[in-house]
């Protein structure tokens, strides 16, 4: 197990390598003037051309990546051209709002999808079954702005339960940073208030990134479920006599998750990037809005560190994912090392 | 019957979770929560934008103060004077007693670094002053050495923002691109305050939030005067910087924001907030909407067919809808200036037989099938798209073909870096962010030596008597003369028809009814939003909280 993790951190490195000079090659060639963009509406012509050369953007592309791969390697991604600050600054600002968001909405997906997906499945064919399938198309057909604003509209206008805007309050002043989950930081800081305050701002965003999610992972459990039902080891269990709940739980549930948990990964990955108008929506500071706004802005290199980050997180995630599989299903563990299941 | 029972079970802790999250208001506390644009940084020295100006009249106070006469008065500096009437060398003399936020006293000192610091680092709002040398005479008394005679070099510096020295050079970052001075306190100005403005930062998030309290000792006190029975000092301020209006719209609804301004709102939106009693709209400062016409670029290279474009042009559809909110006629300079001239076409109303005369004496006009011109606006303004919509449906009576594009702001800003690349005609809004806002208006966006870029987007500096007259506002020193230049100046630049202005656009400020302001309507980017010049009503707030 160690070796093949090893050998996937290895061949990610060479994965993310060949990224950041593709994404550093692209960055430089889509139109805008980085120089113009760090110094403001009233730079003169001389101030400009003075940021250029200071920006190495008078140098050939390789000389400009062997600077930008140079200050990396110690550390240093470059200082934000929107932002005026560092961009490990700004990731360490954006990133953890932006996971806490995504891991919340996985959570709620997981047990929602789960769920839905196993009683849909168990009970198939029955009014909950279609009832869950329409919820499901629904669900995914409409994207997760749509819901952002249907749920502000309902829960937060309407009946007033739940917030709509930021992590906390405008007017509560946020915990000392420690993690940058508000929640955690909150609990950390002794101020349980901050930390149930911050849990009921991510209660929709969250819903609303998972909505989609739910209606995924519920109709591929469906189905996992639905087919391992049949199988003469279930008969077995149910001719001997087994509690229904246990059935499903001890002997159902994981051979019917692996499906499921290959497409929450890349969900989860997807969501680092794509919560952007979902954190536009409810104003919450995260890093998809970043990203966005440093491609908006042409900010160099803010640009290619948030596309290093992106993948970065695709590989962790998907070496994780491969992990909790073979954990799950030991016939893949066997088959990895050589022998057959 | 255990899916039902386990079903009625999680529809109860729905409900349970639901009543816990209930979202009540807060007492009434002295706090204003304001929605601005971005503000990027807090460093005076490279604050550009609009929205950073509006930051730094809050946290710190410029050498000279904007008048609503479109002049300067005293503000950190008691007086101004030509060093034996050289226009290049200008002595200040500073207002003794004034504290930075650290209550430590400014000094010429401060003053002095703070200038060298701003030239030295050539970002922000520096650029219009040249090279500057500043040198301390005494305590309260420095001299400033332009590079270039200029007579306008004292109301430039209502930008320009003097910062306490010695918490500076504590703040260094090392290595940096100032050698001993490693970055000039680059970093650590960008989300700390160090000035004497009557809001000191408790916090600031670049382009997220930034927090103020009011500081107590600023230099010109709080007087009551003006104001008022109940409409106090605001002792707080928050400054989120959001984008989404819907969003905004259900903040501003719900209490939780108390001044916009931004100006952003749709026509729908701003109908309803004026039907709204709980809430006041107000304007202080036009954008003017610039359309300007490449002259270099077939078919805009030829005046006449230039004007043609002026006569076509319905104005009347554009602006109606809007005439409410303020929006109206403009020239190129706004009519709340003085020294403003009305410019063709007049009245501001289309007129398809003066277009077609003017075309019928273009060199285009005996091809107008086979031209196209391109209008190019930036992605996601949709008023800037509507006029060129309006324009391309108004161009077509008359046969000739406009094509209208939004790219980016990245592309869209860098066609404009030369005169090959500019699109026949391009849209801008100009907001009077540099001082003194005529020299901004004329000699920036028309002499050969002016900000060149999305500003000069027309590219004719081919009349010598335009530039004479420009480079002559630089030299007078006297502001009713330099006035009268203006004015003739102005139809001069206009029978060139580089540019074509659809309408000004007031940037309206929405705020709470318990928000009261400004007291001093000054046609300037940042006093306007410089909360010393707004107070709150906090009986009216507790009322209005309590409903």
């Amino acid at each position: 197990m160690a070796k093949y993790i090893g050998l996937r951190l290895a061949q990610s490195v060479f994965v993310l390598f060949g990224l950041s000079i593709i994404i550093f090659f692209i960055a430089r060639v889509v139109p805008g003037d980085p120089a113009r963009a760090a110094l403001g509406f009233l730079a003169t012509r001389e101030q400009v051309e003075k940021m250029r050369v200071e920006m190495h953007l008078d140098k050939s592309f390789p000389e400009q990546y062997y600077y930008w791969l140079r200050n990396v390697l110690h550390g240093d991604l470059g200082t934000s051209v929107y932002t005026k600050q560092p961009v490990t600054a700004d990731l360490r600002r954006y990133i953890p709002a932006t996971l806490e968001l995504i891991l919340f909405a996985t959570l709620i997906s997981l047990v929602l999808g789960q769920v839905t997906g196993i009683l849909a499945g168990y009970f198939r064919n029955s009014w909950f079954d279609g009832v869950s399938r329409l919820v499901s198309y629904l669900g995914i057909a409409t994207p997760s702005f749509v819901i952002a604003i249907l749920l502000i509209f309902i829960f937060s206008q309407i009946f007033r339960l739940a917030p709509s805007v930021g992590r906390i309050p405008i007017m509560m002043t946020a915990p000392p940073t420690v993690t940058g989950f508000m929640v955690l930081d909150g609990l950390i800081a002794g101020r349980p208030d901050v930390a149930w305050v911050a849990l009921n701002h991510l209660i929709l965003p969250a819903f609303s990134l998972a909505m989609i999610h739910i209606a995924q992972e519920g109709r591929i459990t469906r189905t996992s479920i639905v087919e391992n039902l049949d199988k003469d080891y279930i008969t077995m269990h149910k001719v001997h006599g087994l509690r229904t709940s246990r059935i499903v739980f001890k002997y159902l549930l994981r051979p019917s998750i692996i499906p499921t948990v290959t497409v929450m990964g890349l969900d989860f990955a997807f969501l680092m990037s794509n919560a952007f108008m979902v954190e536009l929506v409810f104003m919450w500071p995260g890093f998809a809005r970043y990203a966005v706004t440093t491609m908006l802005n042409k900010d160099l290199n803010a640009m290619v560190a948030v596309v290093v980050v992106i993948g970065v997180t695709f590989a962790l995630v998907n070496l994780l994912v491969d992990i909790l599989i073979m954990w799950l299903d030991p016939t893949i563990r066997i088959q990895r090392r050589g022998g057959s299941a | 019957m255990r899916m039902r029972r386990f079903l009625l079970g999680i529809a109860v802790l729905a409900l349970g979770i639901g009543l816990w999250c209930h979202v009540g208001l807060g007492a009434a506390e002295n706090v204003a929560v304001i929605n601005g644009y971005p503000t990027i940084t807090a460093d005076p020295a490279t604050a550009s934008d609009w929205y950073d100006t509006e930051a730094m009249y809050n946290l710190y106070s410029p050498l000279v103060y904007p008048t609503p006469e479109g002049s300067v008065r005293a503000h950190l500096a008691t007086s101004w004077t030509p060093v034996g009437g050289d226009l290049k060398h200008w002595r200040f003399t500073l207002r003794e007693g004034v504290k930075f936020h650290t209550g430590y006293e400014m000094t010429a000192d401060d003053v002095a670094f703070s200038m060298t610091r701003f030239i030295t680092m050539g970002r922000g709002n520096s650029g219009p002053l040249g090279k500057v040398t500043a040198t301390v005479v005494d305590r309260y008394t420095v001299d400033f050495t332009l590079d270039k005679p200029s007579a306008i070099f004292p109301e430039t510096l209502a930008l320009f923002f003097p910062v306490e020295k010695s918490l500076v050079l504590a703040n260094l970052k090392k290595p940096g691109n100032y050698g001993d001075l490693g970055d000039y306190g680059e970093e650590w100005l960008a989300t700390h305050d160090a000035g004497t403005g009557p809001y000191k930062m408790t916090s600031h998030i670049p382009g997220q939030r930034l927090d103020a309290a009011r500081f107590v000792d600023y230099f010109e006190g709080w007087p009551d005067e003006g104001w008022g029975a109940d409409e106090v000092p605001i002792e707080r301020l928050v400054f989120i910087m959001e984008t989404d209006y819907t969003s905004l719209m259900t903040l501003l609804k719900s209490r939780g924001l108390d001044l916009e301004i931004n100006g952003g709102w749709d026509l729908t939106q701003l109908r309803d907030i004026q039907n709204d009693s709980r809430f006041d709209l107000t304007y202080v400062w036009a954008q003017n909407v610039t359309v300007w016409m490449n002259s270099k670029a077939a078919p805009t290279d030829d005046e006449h067919f230039r004007k043609a474009i002026l006569y076509a042009f319905d104005y009347e559809a554009i602006v109606g809808p809007w005439k409410p909110f303020g929006n109206g006629e403009t020239g190129l300079l706004t009519p709340a200036m003085g020294g403003y001239v009305p410019i063709e076409p007049q009245p501001r109303a289309q007129n398809l037989e003066k277009a077609r005369q003017e075309l019928a004496l273009s060199k285009y006009a005996n091809n107008l099938k086979d031209v196209k011109v391109v209008f190019h606006f930036c992605g996601g303004l949709s008023f800037e798209e509507d006029v060129g919509l309006q324009l391309q449906a108004d161009m077509a009576k008359l046969g000739v073909k406009v094509e209208v594009a939004g790219p980016q702001w990245p592309q869209f800003s860098a066609e404009c870096s030369t005169p090959e690349a500019t699109p026949n005609m391009t849209i801008f809004l100009f907001a009077p962010q540099a001082f003194p806002t005529h020299d901004y208006y004329l000699y920036s966006m028309f002499a050969k030596n002016g900000l060149g870029w999305i500003f000069e987007a027309h590219w004719f500096f081919e009349d010598p008597q335009i530039q004479t007259l420009l480079d002559a506002t630089r030299a007078e020193p006297d502001a009713v003369k330099r006035l009268a230049i203006y004015e003739q100046l102005q139809p001069l630049i206009a029978a060139h028809a580089l540019a074509f202005y659809p309408y000004q656009k007031p940037t309206l400020f929405v705020h709470q009814a318990y928000i009261a302001g400004p007291k001093v309507k000054i046609a300037f980017v940042g006093p306007s939003e410089n909360m010393y010049n707004w107070r709150i009503n906090m009986k009216l707030k507790e009322q209005a909280l309590a409903k």
